[in-house]
């Protein structure tokens, strides 16, 4: 499951940020920090808002939604925001399930991104939910402007 | 519904009517519609959301929509449905698509292709 939002542009800023030196890559990861903060809001919220129904089995090429207890399993994982990568060139993170580890579902055992794979991208015999895809691409506008208006304030601080 | 994506269902469904890389003909449906378990491959494509909007004079002037074209395949190459359908949405528009997730269903037996587009109206 990998949905990127990509920041770029911003060529002022850019501008700005190649007069600090070391700080640069400080900075950005602090707008990062607040991007990425409401891309997993987005996440959290669009979690909520999976369709269910109790679980039943899909026969004869019909198709079920996620039961309670998988919504359950998906909404109470970790997924937040991972460890800040620094590349050189860019600052990276990524909002999402990767790490969310496993959990009892009838009896097995079973890893959780499995789980919101499913929901997220439909089986043949799921229903699609595309609620990863949906958080990602209506946050994107939202996550730039936090960006850019963190980092702003921040250059402030180093020009005074 | 938006006229670009009524024309991108004409030419998915319009792939059955030609000439098929293999005698199993591919049902391309709209929406939740799936023939499953009778055929080889199968597709689905759908709208899934609206991504954004321009307002203006207190209505919507531009909306963009985002879908996704699904194909579930018994076999590993897709039967020959991957190019068709990768050919069908360059030449519906270019830039706006992109192949999501490519994954195998263990309970199943089949290989899943996933492409999101996005659409203006």
């Amino acid at each position: 499951m990998a949905f990127s939002i990509r920041v770029d542009g911003m060529n002022e800023l850019v501008q700005k940020m190649q007069k600090l030196g070391e700080n640069a890559a400080h900075i950005a990861a602090q707008g990062l920090y607040d991007g990425a903060g409401v891309v997993a809001d987005k996440v959290s919220s669009a979690v909520q808002g999976i369709a269910t129904e109790p679980f039943k089995y899909a026969k004869n090429g019909q198709k079920r939604k996620p039961s309670p207890e998988e919504k359950a399993i998906v909404m109470n994982a970790r997924h937040g925001i991972a460890r800040f990568r620094n590349t050189g060139v860019s600052v990276e993170t990524s909002v999402g399930l990767q790490n969310a580890g496993y959990a009892q579902l009838g009896g097995k055992t079973v890893p959780i991104p499995k789980i919101a794979n499913a929901i997220n991208s439909g089986t043949s015999f799921m229903d699609k939910q595309p609620f990863m895809r949906k958080a990602t691409s209506t946050a994107k506008a939202a996550a730039q402007a936090a960006i850019e208006k963190k980092i702003t304030e921040e250059i402030e601080k180093y020009e005074l | 519904m938006p006229d670009e994506y009524t024309a991108l269902v004409t030419a998915l469904k319009g792939l059955t009517q030609g000439e098929s890389p293999n005698t199993v003909k591919l049902p391309m449906a709209e929406d939740e519609w799936n023939t499953r378990p009778d055929t080889v491959s199968y597709g689905t494509v759908r709208l899934d959301f609206e991504v954004d909007a321009l307002h203006g004079d207190n209505v919507k002037q531009y909306t963009a929509y985002e879908g996704s074209v699904d194909l579930y395949s018994l076999k590993r190459d897709g039967a020959g449905w991957v190019a068709l359908i990768t050919a069908a949405l360059t030449d519906h528009c270019e830039g706006c698509w992109s192949l999501n997730s490519h994954q195998y269903e263990r309970e199943t037996g089949l290989f899943h292709w996933e492409w999101a587009f996005q659409v203006e109206e």
